[in-house]
């Protein structure tokens, strides 16, 4: 009688102990972190992406040719979709971008902010309130010699509580001068999920 | 008295128990750490001093470090650490590089992000990294099992 009250007074202790210890709380958590928490498009896979591709351009030999001497100027794209998710894809390409600059070895035109560069010029020209030694012209900008294009693509498949999803991200280094595609890679990622007997 | 003891006995193992699920259920380990510094002797010639320590002794008995080497690809520092599994079976593994510059500060700090490997029962592996720029004169290459 004694001993199965203190086998139940441990079991007790047991569930308390391990409940309090994980109890759900808000906390900060890693932002690299690898952990997936569905087959959907994560933030590691951008990660995951953004890095090989980055890797993969700055090592291709030709690549380490041209830019030991001098630093190109690269255009970005808009990464195709192909995937039946909303992803943004901008994100994506800013990290590539972001890594690239940070290697030194490239340099890059943004088009998304032409509007407000358009607007900024048109007031340090018209305006009359910019002196006009430092105001600057249109037609100085350094045209693209390069175009990074990508694509990023999704196979999915679901047999019963099991879904597959592959991702294929290509992406492609296009000379605009020459039309030739200088370099391009591709990473693939694959997630696998399987529903538990008893889970939602 | 013999009960008594039984009991004291019990609980013990008990308190064992809710020790290593406590443990189990909420951490990852340190696990492996590998370093590496790139030095020139005065011929110029290029080597890499590499140490390698395991912080956990779970992961120790799991994979082996066989080899850590690197190369420069132009004037970026490119890695390959090849990785060997001691087990039979599948195993989940999750890996970052971070790098540092010859000062020995942190480049990017905090930038790295885990990425996973899995390796087959008794399967070496490669895995590579490149320096994020070519200030980068060491790294460090972490293993662990997945949070």
């Amino acid at each position: 009688m004694k001993h199965g009250m203190k086998i139940l007074f441990a079991m007790a202790a047991i569930g308390a102990i391990s409940l309090s210890g994980c109890a759900s709380t808000i906390q900060y958590d890693d932002a690299g972190s690898a952990k997936p928490i569905s087959t959907e498009f994560g933030s590691s896979d951008l990660q995951q992406i953004a890095e090989a591709m980055v890797e993969s351009m700055i090592t291709f030999p030709p690549m380490v040719e041209m830019t030991a001497s001098r630093r190109p100027v690269v255009s970005v794209d808009m990464v195709k979709n192909k995937t039946m998710q909303h992803i943004d894809t901008e994100s994506v390409t800013d990290s590539i971008r972001t890594r690239l600059i940070r290697s030194g070895k490239f340099r890059f035109i943004d088009r998304t902010t032409d509007a407000q560069t358009i607007e900024e010029l048109k007031t340090q020209q018209d305006s009359g309130l910019v002196d006009k030694k430092t105001a600057v012209d249109f037609g100085h900008q350094v045209g693209a010699e390069f175009l990074l294009t990508s694509n990023l693509s999704e196979i999915r498949q679901k047999l019963g509580s099991t879904t597959d999803v592959y991702y294929k991200f290509t992406m492609s280094l296009k000379n605009l001068k020459t039309g030739i595609l200088e370099w391009s890679d591709e990473k693939e990622i694959r997630k696998v999920s399987k529903r538990g007997t008893f889970g939602g | 008295m013999k009960q008594n003891r039984n009991g004291i006995v019990g609980s013990m193992a008990a308190v064992a128990v809710i020790t290593s699920l406590g443990l189990a259920g909420c951490s990852t380990t340190a696990g492996v750490e590998v370093t590496g510094k790139t030095t020139w002797d005065e011929q110029g010639a290029r080597s890499l001093e590499k140490n390698v320590q395991f912080n956990n002794s779970g992961l120790k008995g799991d994979i082996q470090i066989v080899d850590v080497k690197s190369i420069m690809a132009g004037d970026v520092m490119r890695v390959q650490a090849t990785l060997r599994s001691k087990d039979n079976a599948t195993l989940p593994f999750q890996y970052r590089f971070e790098w540092y510059d010859g000062g020995g500060m942190e480049i990017n700090s905090g930038a790295g992000s885990w990425k996973p490997l899995i390796l087959y029962g008794r399967e070496s592996k490669t895995i590579q990294s490149v320096a994020p720029n070519p200030r980068a004169k060491e790294f460090k290459l972490k293993i662990r099992e997945p949070d």
